[in-house]
């Protein structure tokens, strides 16, 4: 049985009408100790009938080593969505509940020609001079997520200095643990700053460039920076 | 498997004119589309970033006729694609403020400016903070307001639950599910909470209540390792991981604050239900003053706002 009734298959397939160039999307996946792998890949299948625009290739993170090394994937079920060019952008875990309204508006995005980001941000990542690496943490019902989980994935589509892992926290508990998540959405930068709460766009960005300029060592919350000045 | 279509941040708010702009995102603004898409009033939803309000951050609704058992959630996608299918125009932008510009209401959001004959305050509200030392720099690393999402980090840990109506002892109910002990902490004696959920708590199993007691500090290093109360029997500390605050909420009102009349507390003062201080305003859900804030007020509120709008065109 489909996953997907057939209304939200049908809106999905409306969605992806406005594509407008083919998205690239590569699963790892693997048949043991991956609760959650199956689940993914018939989720990707699914949405892969939907337009002949999305590209879907599900590799196998045990045998396809080199793939897995090139894309930087790290653990399963991984899902790296680009337009072909590079594998900034990937999703850990299952994409279900409000992490799938998240993939589908990352995916129109690779596949967009839209503006996605306001002025302020993409100057600010235009002038990027080192590399970020954005992890958000998420969970499944939380209506919050998406929000941070979208902004991360487009700083990342946008700029090749900005690498995004939209990460399910229940699916890597001990990912969660090492970066001491008890709250989503956290999103983790270079795996030592962090921001918690949806933060809307405008706030990130002062976050990211005033906080990791003044930023000194060890775990630091960005906030503290708009919030102390 | 639960997937929730749609695009995150929909459609991006690009400002018109029109007969009626309906601000907010939950089950009074969802309705009041439903009921002016069927008058066919031409008019835009308000969006803010968080689709569905309040009632998508609560676990379980058990009281909406009708529904069942649902989650919040699933109940205002429900209300939504039913209010789209009816022709319901939803645009994502945030209201920053409200004026006037000749004869009709002058809306500026975020992301662009919106004019209209009428308007409905559907803004809802977001948890009340406690205001004690400790909430903002833990919260994240054990403070929260929202168990629905977070409630699975503080699996077989000990958890606290502060207030004493409805969401407290609902969200709590859902947390004992997770935690391996419940306290509940209420400055008062008894719930506010409707009975049912009430004695299911004082019923479960791993949860107990702390009356008459407030919680003064949230204490620990890196994140919450207990709270500081103020008992009738004197200052007290206990260890949890977690604290969950549901004591109140603030009305999402600022935008708003010139346009029409607010009480005190920030909630819009109406009359008559829906009505407020100026004529082609109305309110409706949690962010008017009404004493009952659920989601079938809240519906019923979205509805009797859009009613009126219709009757004042005719």
């Amino acid at each position: 049985m489909a996953l997907l009734s057939e209304s939200d298959a049908n809106e999905v397939r409306k969605i992806f009408g406005s594509l407008e160039r083919d998205v690239e999307i590569r699963a790892y996946t693997q048949r043991l100790e991956c609760p959650t792998c199956q689940d993914t890949e018939m989720i990707l299948r699914e949405l892969d009938g939907l337009s002949d625009r999305i590209r879907l290739t599900i590799l196998n993170f045990q045998t396809d080593r080199e793939a897995a090394g090139k894309d930087g994937v790290e653990r399963v079920p991984a899902i790296v969505v680009s337009d072909g060019t590079h594998s900034r952008v990937k999703f850990y875990g299952t994409p279900s509940g409000y992490e799938f309204s998240s993939l589908l508006t990352v995916i129109v995005d690779a596949g967009g020609s839209g503006k996605t980001l306001s002025e302020e941000t993409l100057e600010f990542l235009d002038g990027l001079d080192k590399d970020l690496s954005l992890q958000v943490f998420v969970t499944p019902a939380c209506p919050h997520c998406p929000s941070s989980a979208v902004l991360a994935s487009r700083m990342a589509l946008h700029s090749d200095r900005i690498t995004s892992e939209v990460i399910e926290a229940n699916e890597f508990q001990e990912l969660s643990r090492r970066f001491r998540v008890q709250g989503v959405p956290r999103t983790v930068v270079n795996g030592q700053y962090y921001a918690e709460g949806a933060l809307p766009e405008y706030m990130m960005v002062e976050a990211l460039s005033r906080g990791l300029e003044e930023g000194p060592e060890g775990e630091k919350d960005l906030m503290d920076y708009i919030r102390t000045s | 498997m639960d997937l929730r279509t749609g695009l995150v941040g929909g459609n991006p708010g690009k400002g018109r004119t029109t007969d009626l702009v309906i601000a907010g995102g939950g089950p009074a603004a969802l309705s009041a589309s439903l009921y002016a898409a069927r008058y066919s009033i031409d008019h835009v939803v308000l969006e803010s970033y968080q689709p569905g309000g309040q009632a998508a951050l609560t676990a379980w609704i058990e009281n909406y006729p009708g529904m069942g058992r649902i989650s919040g959630g699933d109940l205002a996608a429900r209300m939504k694609e039913q209010a789209e299918r009816w022709g319901g125009s939803f645009e994502t932008a945030t209201v920053t403020s409200t004026g006037l510009r000749d004869d009709l209401i002058e809306v500026k959001a975020d992301s662009a400016v919106y004019l209209a004959r009428f308007l409905i305050i559907a803004t809802g509200a977001a948890p009340a903070k406690l205001g004690v030392p400790g909430e903002d720099r833990f919260y994240g690393r054990g403070v929260s307001y929202c168990a629905t999402c977070d409630a699975p980090f503080f699996k077989g840990a000990h958890v606290m639950v502060v207030g004493g109506g409805d969401s407290a002892v609902k969200e709590g109910l859902h947390l004992s599910e997770f935690a391996d002990r419940l306290t509940l902490v209420h400055r008062r004696d008894r719930f506010r909470a409707e009975p049912y959920l009430a004695e299911k708590l004082l019923s479960c199993d791993n949860c107990s209540v702390r009356w008459n007691t407030t919680v003064s500090a949230i204490e620990g290093e890196d994140g919450v390792e207990g709270v500081l109360l103020e008992t009738p029997e004197g200052e007290e500390r206990i260890d949890v991981d977690g604290v969950f605050i549901y004591v109140g909420r603030r009305p999402a009102t600022e935008a708003f604050s010139g346009l029409v009349e607010l009480n005190p507390d920030g909630t819009v003062k109406t009359r008559g239900i829906v009505g407020t201080s100026r004529s082609n305003v109305f309110a409706a859900g949690d962010v008017t003053d009404n004493e009952l804030r659920q989601v079938v007020t809240a519906a019923a509120d979205g509805a009797r706002a859009a009613s009126a709008v219709f009757n004042l065109m005719q």
